[in-house]
């Protein structure tokens, strides 16, 4: 029993020290990719919109994030930001042509979500998320865009960002948020990658917008009338982003 | 009075205030239209009412501060019309961005914006504050905007909205539709449907809009392209602008150098020569020697060995670990605004820590290493001691009327009215 409780102890440690060892010790975000993340951020009120960040990892564990890859949204429920495998495996491979671009060690190194019109800390959904994608990297780390937020009485707008990662105290226990300190960082000028990340927006809009529409006109019970109104409505996203 | 700025003048604000480690101001540009407003009342007389609505497109950035004014406050013309050139005709306004201040016009804000009411010739000219703070730790921020309308009595507050896809996009798909199955009906319907449905049943009008949103994409795309190398030029130039200041930096220091060197070696010569030269030479002497020995006997108050640096980190260092717990990280309150109708904060909590805060984000990109916690300067040391006795200020005592400040587990839904 003494072994028992003394091996159960060990594990606990040991889980504790590589929790620590991997905790980022802060977050260097350039100042371009956040004005990406901004962007997209405050591009829709209505949902939340996601994306991942690239970067790399120093010595000193700190996580330098380069640039962002805006991601379209499989499951539009609210709080529900989960990435498919198959846009992380996406990402992975723009993180290996940015690699490539700035001769600099690239990876996915986090991911970014909005929360329009709510608090700016991660619900508890967010956090089990958070913990889900450090089980495949443990240094991975969450940005939290808030936005819409007005203060009634004193007409005060706020945009919020935090960055957080996940600890288990015990195994078995519920997930707990651990902050990590954020900075941006200033760049004299915007970088090619952000410049592309941010003109990608209008056309991932598109795509979701075609891949909803060509569902709605697959409903093939609806009366010719409503199929006009559907089709009046729907192509005028992306253009209204463009513009 | 309703206002709007777009997204991505927004962000390009944000941008370029995160960019600079001072105050960040520019010009607001974009137009006033009145909207007219008709309701209808039970007496059958209908009320007009007129509604300015300020629309914000977009911004011109100052490079610097004090670019049109001096430091008594008075504007330029000259110099304003040199930063503005064609855009002036444009300017509905002007931005400020400070770090951990209050939501107020400063002083010599009123004054410049009285001036450029004046020049611009705008008389409801407004005026866009943006307020940045940071907790402790540094891992959430919040920058806080605020609509004046100084020009207005008590220097009216504005909302201002951004317009985006989530509150202006029309009603959603239909995905039912109400049965019909009248003859006439369905008669009509299929002689006109031609007009609207072409012979795969597509909607004609979805090919037209798809044709003009790929025109624009790939003007987008081309003027994505213009940008990306007018910003590798502008990299460039700053390069060379910094080697540049580096050589005139490293030149005044060598000329320096030897005007010191120079003077002393004239000091050495004249010394022996006259009495009368020698006593300023013997101060400055002394005064240096002073410097080098804080023991020296000008200055019995200095202690012989001040706190080293080290030992105030460690200090510095207990303090954050204890103070920074993972459900308590609120947003520190804000010094309270004076004739501001905020809430009542705790003072001198929220100063300190602010303000050790914006020590770490102007800091920290200078030196690339992992002390982010450390490198809080020792100036604030008074500040974190005496925080250290206050008592921790919990995340819902200030969620009342801060809807972002929420603990970790509420939901806050403090909507943008549109």
């Amino acid at each position: 029993d003494w072994l028992c409780s003394q091996t159960l102890l060990h594990a606990g440690a040991e889980r504790e020290m590589k929790q620590l060892i991997m905790q980022r010790s802060a977050v260097h975000l350039e100042s371009d990719a956040f004005l990406v993340c901004m962007n997209h951020a405050l591009s829709t009120e209505k949902e939340e919109v996601m994306g991942l960040c690239i970067g790399e990892v120093e010595i000193n564990r700190i996580v330098h994030i380069h640039s962002v890859i805006i991601l379209r949204r499989s499951d539009k429920r609210k709080d529900r930001v989960e990435i498919s495998p198959e846009q992380l495996s996406a990402a992975s491979t723009e993180a290996e042509r940015l690699a490539d671009m700035t001769g600099k060690p690239m990876r996915v190194v986090g991911w970014y979500h909005s929360h329009p019109h709510i608090t700016v800390w991660p619900s508890h959904v967010d956090v089990r998320t958070q913990a889900m994608y450090q089980m495949l990297d443990q240094g991975f780390v969450g940005l939290i865009f808030s936005c819409f937020i007005e203060d009634k009485n004193t007409k005060t707008g706020r945009v919020l960002y935090t960055c957080f990662q996940s600890v288990q105290a015990q195994k078995g226990s519920e997930y707990e948020r651990v902050e990590i300190p954020v900075h941006v960082v200033p760049r004299d000028a915007i970088g090619k990658v952000c410049l592309e990340s941010a003109v990608e927006l209008p056309r991932i809009l598109c795509q979701e917008e075609q891949d909803t529409y060509r569902k709605i006109h697959n409903l093939s019970h609806l009366d010719p009338i409503t199929k006009i109104h559907n089709g009046s409505n729907r192509p005028n996203r992306p253009i209204r982003v463009l513009g | 009075m309703a206002a709007s700025i777009s997204g991505y003048t927004f962000s390009s604000v944000c941008f370029h205030s995160a960019n600079s480690n001072s105050d960040h101001e520019g010009f607001l540009l974009g137009e006033v239209r009145q909207e007219e407003t008709v309701s209808i009342s039970d007496t059958q007389i209908s009320t007009a009412e007129l509604l300015q609505v300020v629309e914000i497109h977009n911004h011109d950035p100052c490079a610097q501060l004090f670019s049109f004014y001096d430091y008594a406050g008075k504007v330029n013309e000259d110099n304003l019309n040199r930063i503005l050139k064609d855009r002036r005709k444009s300017v509905i306004g002007w931005y400020r961005f400070r770090r951990n201040t209050q939501q107020q016009m400063s002083f010599r804000e009123q004054i410049i914006h009285k001036q450029l009411t004046q020049l611009l010739g705008v008389p409801d000219l407004v005026f866009l504050l943006f307020s940045f703070i940071s907790t402790a730790n540094s891992s959430t921020h919040a920058l806080e905007y605020v609509l004046f309308r100084p020009n207005r009595r008590y220097n009216q507050r504005i909302t201002l909205t951004i317009p985006n896809l989530g509150n202006t996009s029309q009603q959603e798909y239909k995905v039912s539709s109400v049965p019909n199955t009248s003859l006439n009906y369905a008669k009509v319907i299929k002689e006109h449907g031609a007009e609207f449905f072409d012979k795969d049943g597509v909607m004609k009008d979805i090919r037209t809009i798809f044709q003009v949103y790929s025109a624009l994409q790939d003007k987008v795309q081309a003027v994505c392209g213009e940008v990306e190398q007018s910003e590798r030029v502008k990299e460039k130039i700053q390069e060379d602008v910094n080697k540049l200041k580096q050589q005139i930096a490293l030149r005044k220091r060598k000329t320096a150098e030897e005007e010191r060197r120079l003077r002393e070696a004239q000091n050495a010569e004249s010394h022996p020569t006259s009495e009368e030269n020698s006593e300023p030479s013997e101060t400055s002497l002394l005064s240096r020697v002073a410097f080098h020995a804080p023991s020296a006997p000008e200055r019995p108050g200095t202690s012989p060995n001040p706190p080293s640096y080290s030992d105030l980190l460690s200090q510095e260092d207990s303090l954050l670990s204890s103070s920074s717990s993972p459900t308590s990280a609120a947003l520190l309150p804000r010094p309270q605004a004076v004739g501001s109708p905020g809430h009542p904060t705790p003072g001198p909590l929220g100063m300190g820590l602010d303000r050790q805060a914006a020590g770490q984000e102007d800091d920290d990109d200078d030196d690339d290493d992992d002390d982010d916690d450390d490198e809080d300067s020792s100036e604030y040391e008074n500040l974190v001691s005496e925080a250290a006795h206050l008592p921790m200020v919990s995340a819902s005592v200030l969620a009342q009327g801060r809807p972002a400040a929420l603990s970790p587990d509420g939901d806050a839904r403090g909507s943008q009215t549109s």
